[in-house]
């Protein structure tokens, strides 16, 4: 056996990532990994990759047990690791590259380029890796760019090789010669661990499938004998309670309405109406809304809010049209780390508190107080620095500064993402209570629990495009996921 | 600020280093007087502090400007440029008469927002490293004003310029201190009450988030940068009022001790936090050492020496003190 897991489990303060995972691999199989978002794919990637060490359970290689301390330790364990986001140095060649951080030396500690040339030659000539040494990277396309990747993880003589979602990007002949490479490795006796939730390939090039779901390991299948609809079954489960809307859909007339002038669909969202939009990483879920607030342009896209054609140039914009959005990553986008919670939840509607330039400080700092008390968000004072905050109430204070706005359209993308249990359900509440006061919101989430448990009708997109728009309760997980995964009959 | 359950009251001991570091270099400042006081007694005199501060008011104006652009994340390396452009151009334009001081002043002043205003739309939309940007922009200005002189000391001050500059009221006070003083002024007080100061601090703070809130980020970086030329072209004529007479390179270097001050001040590079408070004190700081050298009696190069020190144990005092808390 060379690869083998036993009873994995993997805690993080607050959440069990990984649970009592076991499962084996053979050399010269390709073992597909998939699940949902968040069923522990990566977590159990990045165990494997040295990235996090495992709270209990064991992994081993040819039958003996193996501690992958760090990512190094993994490599010389055999292990390599092709992320989804590359990390090779654009000013360098493909040679470089490939040795980066084991350059071959000379006695007298001088570079020997000639014999990186002739060493980078032979990996790429064994594995049929059709790339020239010289090239600098930055001249690269990005299926070129990811096979220097797979080259540098090959010429450590790994013999376990895992790839991340390694189609993501690559167009269809791209991904039918990284089919061959990888056949090919195959034939070498290589284990390839090949993470995805493309059905479509899984199918095309997987021997067997391992199934997570929720961070447990539902099964592990030989690809031949089952079906894209049965891996999908087993990636919601078969006990979904489908709490699907938890209130009665109040909604009134189009408040937003976009559509396309090319083939693609377009979609509506009504006065008090939460409109959950549904997606695999890379869907274009985050793309269609930074589109809708000006900060993407698209030609091809029409937006009319309440009747008016309108043309949001920025987000600034949007905000003055009552369109504001809600980042998914508060911490590249959304916070400003230095400055006070009040601060902070003011930076959008500072107009308002202003008269001829000057600040009205008192009013300020009531409307802050007032909608951060609204929204029970903790903290010593509203004076405090954000940054001493939790996750949740950071949340919060960035909730503020958007109602401060007085949005008609609120986009919210992963809102409740790193915010623990409590305050999820506090920002929940929230939505339904914007929504019975007319605001519609556009609730962007990877969470179909809570997509079913608070949107009155779901968007799914796949590849950029619409491809689903039903009510809530005309839709099951399941039929999502097939949506969502380009399975859909 | 009813029923918030998380509440905690900050311990008195935080609350004092809190106050402490945000107000240091106020701390060093008052230190390094009272040292000055012990070894000289001529820095308990009225009329020797407002030399100094008198002294200080070139730099200390330019620096104003320039805290405004770090605060936003920037810089302004063409400050000393542009008060060598300034201060050329207002003393040939006047031409030793009276009459033509309001033109002379109005339009040195336009010029060096204008100046400023290139920087901030050049950065704003071509996103150019304001460092690499204003460092070039320097150089072409050094070059226009070198043209534009002739490359000797042209322009005649006019009578009553620097008589009225520097006037001391009451037999006191210079003009040109309380000029400086009132700018010092009304800068905190803009910075702490107005909507653009406020926009200042956001964009520093988070450039990406300050777009996405809906911030006008490209006008205010220009209208920051605008600023800073204005400010630049105000300590031109300064320093052309304190020495009375044209020069070619009068600005060269400032722009160093200028940054010197801004950042001793607690206006970092990262920018989203510091204030003008800070850099006036350390304007203070920088100019009383630099006395305090002369006193003692070392020359010039010692002089550079001591400055030198001073900026780098000052750096390294604030980062010890941010690291503490």
């Amino acid at each position: 056996m060379l690869l083998e897991i036993k009873g994995l489990t993997k805690r993080f303060p607050g959440v069990l990532a990984l649970e009592g995972v076991d499962f084996t691999a053979e050399a010269g199989e390709v073992h597909a990994l998939v699940g949902a978002n968040g069923a522990g794919k990566s977590t159990l990637m990045n165990l494997l990759s040295g990235v996090f060490r495992p709270t209990e359970g064991e992994i081993l290689i040819d039958n003996r047990p193996v501690q992958l301390s760090s990512p190094g330790v993994a490599v010389s364990c055999g292990v390599s690791t092709v992320y989804q986001e590359f990390s090779s140095i654009p000013q360098l060649t493909v040679a470089q590259n490939i040795f980066l951080g084991r350059e071959p030396c000379g006695k007298s500690g001088i570079l020997s380029h000639k014999k990186m040339r002739s060493d980078a030659r032979a990996i790429l000539d064994k594995y049929n890796l059709d790339l020239d040494e010289t090239s600098l990277v930055e001249t690269l396309s990005v299926a070129n760019l990811q096979l220097v990747e797979i080259a540098r993880a090959l010429s450590v003589d790994s013999r376990i090789l895992i790839l991340d979602e390694p189609t993501a990007v690559l167009s269809l002949p791209e991904q039918e010669n990284l089919f061959r490479i990888i056949e090919s490795l195959k034939q070498q006796g290589m284990l390839i661990l090949y993470v995805s939730h493309r059905m479509e390939e899984i199918f095309s090039i997987s021997d067997r499938v391992t199934v997570l779901r929720d961070g447990r390991k539902i099964d592990t299948v030989q690809t031949a004998d089952i079906s894209p609809q049965d891996i999908i079954r087993m990636m919601i489960g078969h006990d979904i309670d489908q709490s699907k809307g938890l209130k009665a859909n109040s909604a009134g007339d189009t408040i937003l309405e976009v559509s396309f002038k090319d083939r693609r669909r377009g979609f509506k969202v009504l006065e008090g109406e939460i409109l959950g939009v549904a997606g695999l990483v890379g869907a274009g879920r985050t793309r269609l809304a930074r589109k809708l607030i000006g900060l993407e342009a698209d030609e091809d896209m029409d937006v009319i809010l309440h009747g008016d054609k309108i043309d949001p140039k920025s987000p600034g914009h949007a905000i003055q049209h009552g369109i504001v959005y809600l980042t998914e990553n508060r911490k590249y986008d959304g916070l400003f780390a230095n400055l006070s919670v009040l601060k902070n939840t003011t930076a959008s509607a500072l107009e308002r508190f202003s008269s001829y330039g000057f600040l009205q400080q008192k009013n300020e700092r009531q409307a802050g107080t007032e909608i951060l008390d609204r929204l029970h968000l903790v903290a010593s004072s509203v004076d405090a620095p954000i940054s001493d905050l939790s996750g949740g109430n950071q949340q919060k204070a960035i909730f503020g500064r958007a109602l401060l706005c007085n949005p008609r359209v609120l986009i919210c993308d992963e809102p409740t993402r790193g915010v623990d249990v409590g305050a999820k359900e506090e920002i929940y509440q929230l939505l339904l209570g914007l929504a019975e006061q007319g605001v519609a919101i556009i609730f962007i989430s990877s969470e179909m629990k809570e997509l079913f448990a608070a949107a009155h009708r779901l968007l799914v997109l796949h590849e950029g495009e619409i491809v689903e728009d039903l009510p809530t309760d005309q839709l099951t997980e399941e039929k999502v996921l097939q949506a969502a995964t380009g399975t859909a009959a | 600020m009813s029923d918030r359950t998380g509440t905690v009251a900050d311990n008195l001991q935080t609350r004092i280093w809190r106050w402490a570091s945000s107000n240091a270099i106020w701390i060093v400042l008052a230190l390094l007087f009272s040292v000055a006081a012990l070894l000289s007694d001529a820095f308990l005199r009225p009329v020797y502090i407002f030399n100094i501060v008198r002294q200080a008011a070139p730099v200390g104006v330019a620096a104003i400007g320039v805290t405004l652009v770090m605060i936003l994340g920037g810089v302004d390396l063409s400050v000393g440029a542009i008060i060598s452009l300034t201060a050329v151009l207002t003393a040939v334009l006047m031409d030793g008469q009276v009459a033509n001081i309001p033109l002379a002043v109005t339009f040195a002043l336009a010029v060096g927002a204008f100046i400023g205003g290139i920087n901030g739309v050049l950065i704003a939309y071509n996103r150019i490293s304001p460092f690499i940007l204003t460092l070039g922009m320097a150089v072409v200005i050094t070059g226009i004003t070198q043209i534009y002189s002739g490359g000797t000391a042209r322009g005649i001050v006019s009578p009553g310029f620097r008589e009225f500059f520097n006037f001391r009221i009451g037999g006191v006070v210079p003009v040109l201190a309380l000029f400086f003083l009132g700018l010092a002024l009304v800068g905190v007080r803009l910075q702490q009450t107005t909507k653009f100061c406020r926009n200042l601090y956001l964009i520093g703070s988070n450039p990406q988030a300050a777009e996405l809130s809906g911030l006008h980020v490209k006008r205010i970086t220009i209208i920051a940068y605008a600023l800073s030329g204005l400010m630049g072209a105000m300590a031109g004529i300064a320093l052309l009022a304190r020495s009375g007479v044209s020069s070619t390179f009068a600005g060269r270097g400032l722009e160093f001790d200028v940054l010197a001050a801004v950042i001793l001040g607690g206006t970092t590079f990262q920018g989203g936090r510091g204030g003008i408070g800070g850099t006036i004190a350390a304007v203070f700081v920088l100019l009383i050492a630099f006395n305090l050298v002369n006193i003692v009696g070392l020359d010039y190069n010692a002089q550079l020496i001591v400055k030198g020190a001073i900026i780098i144990i000052a750096s390294s005092a604030y980062i010890y003190f941010k690291k503490v808390r």
